[in-house]
Formats: C-alpha cells, structure tokens, sequence
C-alpha cells in the first residue's frame, strides 16, 4: 500500500525541477519543458489526491481529462508564439541581445 | 489481469518497489529534460519521462488518464516541441546557447529547494489519513463511470474544452498568418484585376500629372491638359465597358 504522501512528494520534486527549469533557463524551448514539467506534477497530484479522496473520486478524474486537453492547446500556442520570436528576432535565446531599432513594428 | 491481482495482494511490496523505481526513473527524466546540451535528446527525455509519470496513474488504478497521458504528453506536446525544433535549426545548435551565470543558478535552485521542501513538508507531515479515506477506494473498472461523469453529468465542461481548444487554433494560425501577411508583396496572378500589372486607377492618373510638371515647361503641361479630358474620356469608358 503506498501512501498519498509518496505521491505528493513526487509531484512537489517535479514542481520544483520545472520551476527551476523555468529560473534559469534562457532557451524558450527548455522553458517550455520546465512548463509542461510542472503541469505533470500538478496532474500527478491532482489525481492522487483524487484517487485517495473518496469523495472527489470522479471530479478529479474527469478534471485531469479536461486540463491535459488544454495543457495540448497551451503547448500548441506557445510553440506558435516561440516560432514568431525565432522569425522576428532570429533566435529563441532569452539571453542572446536583440535589437529593436531593427525591428519595424516596434 | 487475475494473476497481476494476486501478485499484488500476495506481494505488498511489489507495489512500493514499482513505485520507488518510477519515482527514481521520472526524477532523472525530468533532470535530464532540463539539463542535457543537446535540446532534441531534452525533449525525447521529456517524453520519456511523460511516459513514466502514466506509471503513477496505472498504480493509482485510473488506466484511462495514463493512455491519455501517454497520448497527449508523450505522442503529442513531445512530438510538437520535436517539429518545433525541426523547424528552428538555430535552436539546434547548442553552442548558440547561453546560460545563466552561477549565481542565478545558485538563486533558482535555493527558490525551487525551498518551494519543494515547503511543499515536501506538507505532504508528509500534513494528517492526510485524517480527512481522505487510508485505503483505496475500490475503483476497478472506473472508465465506464468515469465517462459517464464526463458526458452525461458535466457535459458542459467537454464543451468549454472544445471551445477552448477551437480558440486556441485559431488564434494560433490567426498569429502566424498576420505575421505572413505583413511580410507578404502583392499577389499578381494570370486571371483577374491582379493580373493587370498597371491597373486603371482614377487617383493615379490625377497624382501623376504633378510629378511631370518640375520636368517639363509650363506650355507643354498645359496643351495635353486641355487635350487631356477629350482622351481620357474615351479610354475609361473602352475600360468600363
């Protein structure tokens, strides 16, 4: 029998490697990762939550369907919104100078 | 199935074991996601370790969310960010990349310490056994409930998805096609007004008199001005016509 706070500790150690990966990194790609890498373990603990409640049963279930069904939406955005930073500044490097005199919609 | 059950029961630690191991495997994973140099192995580490977080819910007992983890995550966002490198070669090349300097990361990695430990404190030490039930609730064959919750009772939530997602779409092509539009020349096709490559235009043949005028002498402007209107007419209408 594996108690729910195994569960909640896996999930919180996922919180903490994506917030740290969305810290420190500078590559939009890697921020990205850190991102999804958060909402796993926001989904992990949302269903052992649910799973060991036995009123919530159903709700955190049908919830979790719902939110990995925006987190592909989300996702899709943000790789749209990455590809448009690639095309007007020519780099997807948070840490690499852009210059905006350059640009013309600025 | 039945033997998979009896293993269970006869062999508690089977279980713990399973989890341990998941548990280990997802936490190099995810490491390994945010820090491997090269970002195609990153997100093939990520999608690896998507797969394994479906692991926690198959020992959660909800096999749906974990197929659907496993679609979503790891055949899904993975193959997205795979495409979207694809489709950046700078993105590929890591020598382009910067990082932080020590001191952020030092700073990152006290600020992600402290929110895990805060949060590790409360899910161990927080009487969870207390307000949820110790034991599994008896949830074999859920899929059927489970769905039933969905469409049956909350359809309404399917529908703010659907909604959700249909917008996302179109916002997402509706950005990538204005930033096209901006950097887009004029269509000229072989058929239709496009074709023409000087067309009929009233404002044009009115501003353009005023540019001639600097280069030529007064008289001349003149004579095809008062000549101008009894040619003119005739070509809109041939045009019109």
């Amino acid at each position: 029998m594996i108690p729910l706070s195994w569960y909640l500790f896996v999930a919180f150690i996922l919180i903490g490697l994506g917030a740290y990966g969305m810290m420190v990194k500078r590559n939009l790609i890697r921020i990205l990762i850190g991102a999804e890498i958060m909402g796993n373990g926001v989904n992990l603990a949302l269903v052992a939550i649910s799973i060991y409640s036995p009123v919530f049963t159903f709700v955190g279930q049908g919830l979790i369907i719902l939110v990995i069904s925006v987190a592909a939406a989300h996702t899709a955005l943000a790789m749209v919104l990455m590809l448009m930073y690639n095309r007007r500044y020519d780099t997807v490097d948070l840490g690499t100078p852009i210059s905006l005199e350059d640009d013309e919609n600025v | 199935m039945m033997q998979a059950d009896v293993w269970l029961e006869l062999n508690p630690w089977f279980e713990q074991l399973m989890f341990i191991l998941i548990a280990g495997l997802v936490i190099f994973l995810a490491y390994a996601a945010l820090e491997h140099k090269r970002i195609v192995y990153a997100v093939f580490f990520f999608g690896f370790m998507a797969a394994f977080v479906a692991g926690f819910f198959l020992l959660l007992e909800a096999p749906f969310i974990a197929g659907m983890q496993i679609a979503v995550y790891t055949g899904g966002i993975s193959a997205l960010i795979i495409f979207g490198v694809l489709l950046i070669p700078r993105a590929q090349d890591s020598t382009l990349e910067s990082f932080a300097s020590p001191r952020y990361k030092r700073l990152g990695a006290l600020i992600s310490f402290v929110v895990v430990m805060l949060s590790g404190h409360l899910a161990v030490f927080f009487p969870w056994s207390e307000t949820f039930a110790s034991d599994l609730p008896p949830l074999e064959f859920n899929i059927e409930l489970v769905s039933q919750w969905i469409w049956s009772d909350h359809g309404i939530y399917v529908q703010m998805t659907a909604l959700i997602l249909l917008t996302s779409i179109v916002g997402a092509i509706a950005i990538l096609k204005m930033d096209k539009a901006e950097t887009m020349g004029p269509i000229i096709g072989e058929f239709g007004v496009e074709s023409v490559e000087e067309p009929i235009d009233d404002e044009a043949s009115v501003e353009e008199p005023p540019t001639e005028e600097p280069l030529d002498d007064e008289a001349s402007v003149e004579e095809p001005s008062t000549e101008g209107p009894s040619t003119e007419e005739p070509e809109e209408e041939v045009g019109n016509e």
